[in-house]
């Protein structure tokens, strides 16, 4: 009888294509690790692309789609070209590519609060344990870890004019620039006024406000727990605050060679940062 | 809609190919590497090595050490566990366990213009400077470059100790030695004439007489008169590959070629240029 039902899902292209998605030429896909400013870019790329459709909790999994969770038939009968939302690695076919890439430190505090939020960990769970699963890519989901995830993109893609890399402490910091560059590379009008939009109808309190009314309609946050907010601090440097010098050191000695390289500055703590960057000597033989 | 209906009675009866939306076991070997890298005579080895009372043919490989992509559902729900599985694809962190190969990518590139012949997607006088320039760009198969596919897995599992990195030359060189990392990165145990026996079975001589005494799924409707087992050597690109082109290669991917130790001919590149992707991770997957 299941079989039936995946035969019948298929015959009528009702099922989640997921990895098998059928790219075009034309797609675009907003990619990031979770918890690093996915579904705030998905606002903002939504905003300034799709201002007339106002994009809320309601629409934007079918204005920026994510093949994981949207039928085949569905996904082909999109308008193109397609702006498509993933967590995934590196995929060679994807061709044209926004990668938003957070510091690992902030991401594993958001993780921490929202799998809380949906009830896959316990309120009193311990964060530094928390975080020695997050490196050792304990979670649960088919995206790696977040060094894995960050360097396949990084180091196959950089320099690539078909690649843009988009830091969620810039994207915070100086919101037009960053966006102006994505309206660059998405060939739309960046001017002042479309892009001071884009921003403020993605401002965290207007999606906190749309989260109030609309955390029923969105499929991140239907089932979840309604006293803790999807939207949060929407702040970088949380970190500092939130976690202990051991999970920090425990972070960044994973990691340490990919956050140099993506600039972000690292405590140090006088441990010995194992994998150095480009010119390190001493490197551990590959062969 | 017919194509539909058809695509829907193959699910139901999971006669289809599962591809990249493979159900992964957590005990599952990955056999990796970027299409004409010596993925099929790997193939051979491990399933002679696993699978001695059956020697590996070419009509039972794809039973014996599957290609998602060319292999029912069904029949690999019902292999042996833990299963070796073939793949070309560029990192997977759903992987659990992989033996990546890496070949020079200026063999890699003679011998996939020879190979594209075959299966006609070229023809005969198509110029080599054009293929390497598709071969540069990752137009040549959906696998990325040869580049893109290699820094894929090295940035991310180099130091990972489920992660088994081979070169092809040494694999040419001394296959058995290199068998035997395989043995013990898969904690299995094999005598020295069982390595010997499946290197044997598995050597370009035996792989060519097979290839022109069957039909096979990889071959088939390709052209007879090239076969599949060229020269199974390296080095070949010396005396195949322009030098223009050789260098062209080099400037694309050298720091990565130095690297993984493969000599280059051109002296202009500074020593270590921007050669960040390995050794940046050094977490170990649990």
């Amino acid at each position: 009888m299941r079989r039936l039902k995946v035969g019948v899902k298929h015959l009528f292209g009702w099922h989640f294509p997921g990895h098998n998605l059928r790219v075009f030429p034309d797609d675009v896909f907003l990619v990031s690790y979770p918890k690093s400013g996915n579904t705030w870019t998905r606002f903002l790329v939504a905003n300034l692309a799709y201002p007339e459709k106002s994009p809320d909790f309601s629409n934007i999994n079918n204005l920026i789609p994510d093949p994981e969770g949207m039928s085949k038939r569905n996904l082909e009968r999109s308008s193109r070209p397609r702006i498509l939302k993933s967590h995934h690695c590196f995929d060679p076919r994807f061709q044209k590519v926004i990668y938003v890439v957070r510091d690992p430190r902030d991401v594993v505090v958001s993780e921490y609060h929202y799998d809380i939020k949906r009830r896959a960990l316990a309120e009193d769970y311990p964060l530094p344990q928390f975080v020695s699963r997050f490196v050792r890519g304990e979670l649960n989901h088919p995206y790696g870890t977040w060094g894995e995830n960050a360097a396949s993109w990084f180091y196959t893609r950089r320099g690539d004019p078909r690649f843009l890399l988009v830091k969620y402490e810039a994207l915070e910091a100086q919101p037009t620039v960053e966006m102006g560059r994505v309206a660059d590379f998405l060939g739309i009008p960046g001017d002042r006024e479309r892009l001071a939009f884009a921003i403020e109808q993605s401002s965290a309190r207007r999606m906190r406000e749309l989260e109030k009314k609309q955390a029923h309609l969105w499929s991140s946050t239907r089932e979840t727990r309604k006293d803790k907010p999807f939207v949060r601090a929407a702040k970088s440097g949380g970190w500092k605050a939130d976690l202990c010098e051991a999970s920090i050191a425990e972070i960044e000695s994973a990691w340490g060679g990919i956050m140099r390289d993506l600039s972000y500055e690292l405590v140090g703590l006088g441990l010995v940062v194992d994998g150095g960057t480009s010119n390190s000597a001493g490197q551990k033989s590959l062969l | 809609m017919i194509k539909h209906l058809i695509a829907g009675v193959k699910h139901a009866l999971k006669l289809h190919y599962p591809g990249r939306a493979l159900i992964i076991l957590p005990d599952d070997i990955f056999l990796v590497s970027f299409p004409k890298s010596g993925n099929t005579w790997t193939r051979f080895l491990l399933a002679n090595l696993r699978f001695p009372d059956q020697p590996a043919t070419w009509a039972n490989i794809d039973l014996l050490v599957p290609d998602p992509r060319s292999t029912a559902k069904r029949d690999l729900d019902r292999m042996p566990r833990p299963r070796l599985i073939k793949s070309h694809e560029c990192f997977d962190p759903r992987y659990p366990r992989v033996i990546y190969i890496v070949r020079d990518p200026r063999d890699v590139v003679v011998s996939q213009y020879h190979y594209h012949r075959k299966l006609m997607r070229i023809v005969d006088d198509s110029p080599i400077e054009s293929f390497v320039n598709r071969f540069l760009a990752g137009e040549t198969c959906p696998h990325g470059s040869w580049g893109q596919n290699v820094v894929s897995w090295l940035a991310t599992s180099e130091r990972d100790p489920h992660f088994l990195l081979l070169r092809y030359e040494d694999m040419v060189a001394d296959t058995a030695k290199e068998l035997s990392k395989i043995v013990e990165f898969l904690d299995l145990s094999a005598a020295p004439e069982q390595i010997a026996t499946a290197v044997e079975r598995s050597s370009a001589a035996s792989m060519r007489k097979m290839e022109e005494a069957q039909t096979n799924q990889l071959t088939k409707g390709s052209r007879k008169d090239i076969s599949f087992i060229r020269s199974a050597a390296s080095g070949g690109w010396r005396s195949e590959l322009p030098p223009a082109m050789a260098a062209k290669i080099e400037g694309a991917w050298g720091p990565l070629m130095r690297r993984l130790g493969y000599e280059l001919t051109s002296p202009s590149l500074p020593p270590e240029q921007d050669c960040q992707y390995l050794g940046i991770l050094s977490s170990p997957r649990q």
